[in-house]
């Protein structure tokens, strides 16, 4: 009885998704994600990088080791914190950055889709719903710190927001206009085997690359975490398992807006058709996703290598001034595909 | 962008300098100090006071780092203060105790021979370099640029490595003493420090491509931090962030001491004042030190088998250590340097290091110990530029200033 209520719950398939698409991958792509990062930015800067966790691995399971500290270490709370938001905002802003994928078609069979038909057709509109917001409780988290650091640092993730979350939607929409349709499995469809819309539209795609950037506080936009000035920005007064999840969360938003870009700009599941079965209709396809997410998580963790940081006026100027126009033109360019007919 | 600062509720006073007294400012400051326990502050304290997001009001806030030198000096003798005072900036030790030497030579009447003098060139410009890197690399990190702090650090390594080489420790070298220097060179010296300086100009290539034409870099450094020639000369601010600011002042060219008159190199002078050009100052200083290097390894190869340390130290060594001297080429120091006096009198020793112009004054009573010792640092020096360099600017331009201004709090406070 028990077992078929739980059977129901986890075999609702967007409950499922989140659960080991959204929760379980996402985890497995932060693992290979930071250790990239780390290994690459070492190679970079002519050292070894992450080793001695796992020698045979090249310190693959670093992460997994810091995860495993940050599990049995002290979390402290200050006293001077208002303690509600302070332990909700981490916990459900980590919960809610994972959410989209729970509208994310993983295959162009229908079968195999979180949501029913209907519902789907307005998937992509959904999603980038949901990947806004995140940041408010990052905020929240700043606040609730009551403390000088931390609320600089959440005051400068509001400014940031402001900046990156048009462009994000714009970019995404420039897609959805040329191919006609919020479902992100016909967007996907559409691009099979090579019409992928990084080519077709490399506008909108530069574009939606550094609003991700932006958005994940990757360099050189990461700014409401810039350690010489803010500590540790909205995360200061954060320590332990509440530190990891916070911190977990924008690699998560990261893999999370890479599995969005795979769809919209790069073909989802193509070369691949996906055909009948659990197999070569869902595992195959979802594999391919979650790949080309990986590439494009990895293609902006790297950029720590070469740069710096903005400073936030800065950031928001080449947002505004640079971007901004950037994804107007992406769209414009979307349009006269879709009037035309190319996509 | 350049020279667009804003002077933010600011008025000029009778010497032309930025001031804002607190009164003046809105009720709605935000007031927030960074540091003594923050990663981007060092052994300081800033404290600023900021509308919005722009700095009206910086304090540095010194001395956590005190440690009584000037009085350790005075209770210590004359040769136990050296090691002492390297303490103060160890990544600069021969270049911040040769004053400190040269004084006390002067005192006693005794000055270092020629091969000596070279010999301790060689190791303040080796030192200015990797003080340069040190530097380079703090401010990397500052900006958010990590490869340049691992580039920095890892090549300052090289330069590390010749002094080692050269003194046998990494650090604190304890090298020039009164009279002369403690070690000579080996045969295959003169081509390590050839190779290091081969690697070293290709490397500053890289760094160029890298960091300085960085279009994020760039923009975080352009216009940034202005402090203009006036206040210069009158804040009196000294070093790399004097030349920045187009004052041509350097003591090695203002009263040349040791061989710098015999060398031939160039002081490097930028007219901006804002953190890029402090920043190109550094990156030019350590190309003519190099060029400075090559000129004294020369000098040293075709000189050798001179005398590194005055006959008035050598003429009382034990067959022992004029063995010593003669197959090792190591001066030791003998137990009468411990009891050494010196004869009373005052003297200034003035030397260039990597920060800028540090100065000693040594007064001696005739005694087995300094009568006083005071010392003028680099660092204690452009303190007082944060409190006119940060009014302005945003938040975010702080570790931007405080890198390129390459303040050292343990140099600042002694």
């Amino acid at each position: 009885m028990v077992l078929d209520v739980v059977e129901a719950i986890l075999g609702f398939p967007p409950v499922w998704q989140v659960l080991v698409v959204g929760f379980g991958f996402s985890l497995l792509v932060s693992v290979v994600a930071v250790w990239f990062e780390r290994k690459t930015a070492a190679r970079v800067q002519r050292r070894l990088g992450p080793y001695w966790a796992s020698p045979r691995l090249g310190g693959l399971l670093h992460l997994v080791a810091d995860m495993l500290r940050y599990a049995f270490q002290q979390v402290i709370i200050p006293r001077g914190v208002d303690m509600t938001p302070f332990l909700v905002a981490p916990i459900v802003g980590m919960v809610i950055s994972i959410l989209p994928v729970a509208v994310v078609p993983f295959t162009s069979n229908p079968q195999y889709w979180p949501l029913p038909p209907g519902a789907m057709e307005y998937s992509l509109l959904i999603a980038l719903a949901i990947t806004t917001l995140p940041p408010i409780f990052i905020v929240a988290a700043g606040w609730a710190s009551n403390n000088k650091f931390a609320v600089i640092g959440g005051l400068r993730e509001a400014f940031i927001i402001t900046a990156y979350e048009l462009i994000a939607i714009l970019g995404f929409l420039a897609v959805a206009a040329a191919v006609g349709s919020f479902n992100l499995a016909v967007i996907a469809e559409a691009q099979n085997p090579v019409k992928w819309f990084m080519l077709l539209n490399p506008l909108a795609f530069l574009a939606v690359i550094i609003a991700v950037a932006m958005s994940t506080s990757a360099f050189p936009f990461e700014i409401p975490e810039s350690e010489s000035e803010v500590v540790a920005g909205p995360f200061t007064e954060y320590s332990g398992l509440l530190y990891a999840l916070n911190m977990g969360g924008a690699y998560m938003r990261r893999f999370i807006y890479g599995i969005l870009i795979a769809l919209t700009f790069m073909g989802g599941w193509a070369p691949y058709n996906p055909g009948e079965g659990i197999f070569a209709g869902y595992i195959v396809p979802s594999l391919i996703v979650t790949v080309k997410a990986l590439i494009i998580v990895l293609a902006i963790s790297f950029l720590r290598a070469v740069y710096g940081r903005y400073r936030l006026d800065q950031a928001l100027d080449i947002a505004w001034r640079l971007t901004l126009p950037l994804a107007l033109l992406g769209l414009a360019l979307g349009i006269i595909q879709a009037f035309i007919g190319l996509a | 962008m350049s020279g667009d600062i804003r002077f933010y509720g600011a008025f000029k006073d009778e010497l032309g300098l930025k001031t804002i007294p607190s009164r003046r400012i809105a009720k709605d400051t935000y007031e927030i100090f960074i540091g003594p326990q923050h990663p981007g502050s060092g052994h300081m304290r800033i404290i600023i006071k900021v509308d919005g997001d722009v700095i009206v009001e910086a304090e540095p806030d010194i001395g956590y780092v005190h440690r009584t030198m000037e009085k350790l000096g005075e209770i210590r003798g004359w040769i136990k203060p050296i090691p002492l005072f390297e303490r103060m900036a160890i990544h600069d030790a021969c270049n911040i105790t040769l004053p400190y030497v040269r004084a006390v030579e002067k005192l006693m009447g005794v000055e270092a021979p020629e091969r000596a003098k070279y010999l301790r060139v060689l190791l303040c410009e080796i030192n200015r370099i990797a003080a340069h890197l040190y530097g380079f690399a703090i401010f990397g990190i500052f900006l958010g640029h990590s490869t340049m702090y691992m580039w920095a650090m890892g090549d300052r390594e090289v330069w590390i490595e010749l002094a080692q080489e050269l003194t046998g420790a990494r650090l604190t070298h304890s090298y020039p003493v009164p009279g002369g220097v403690r070690r000579d060179i080996h045969d295959e010296y003169p081509d390590m420090v050839r190779r290091a300086i081969r690697y070293m100009r290709k490397r500053l290539e890289d760094y160029r491509k890298l960091f300085l034409d960085n279009p994020v870099i760039k923009s975080r450094l352009e216009g940034v931090g202005v402090i203009s020639k006036k206040q210069v000369v009158e804040l009196g601010i000294v070093g790399p962030n004097a030349r920045g600011s187009g004052v041509a002042y350097d003591v090695r060219l203002a009263d040349p001491y040791e061989v710098y008159d015999q060398l031939d190199f160039e002081i490097p002078v930028f007219e901006e004042g804002d953190a890029l050009a402090r920043t190109y100052v550094r990156v030019e200083e350590i190309k003519q030190s190099m060029n400075i290097l090559e000129q004294v390894v020369d000098w040293l190869e075709k000189h050798k088998g001179e005398p590194i340390i005055h006959e008035s130290v050598s003429s009382k060594y034990g067959p022992v250590h004029k063995k010593v001297l003669q197959e090792q080429r190591r001066a030791k120091l003998l137990p009468l340097h411990a009891t050494m006096k010196v004869p009373a009198g005052r003297a200034i020793g003035r030397g260039e290091t990597a920060r800028g112009e540090v100065i000693y004054y040594v007064e001696s009573d005739g005694g087995l110990n300094p009568y006083r010792v005071r010392i003028v640092t680099p660092s204690a020096r452009n303190a007082i530029a944060f409190k006119y360099a940060l009014p302005g600017h945003k938040v975010m331009d702080l570790p931007a200033i405080y890198g390129s201004l390459d303040y050292f709090p343990p140099e600042s406070d002694r």
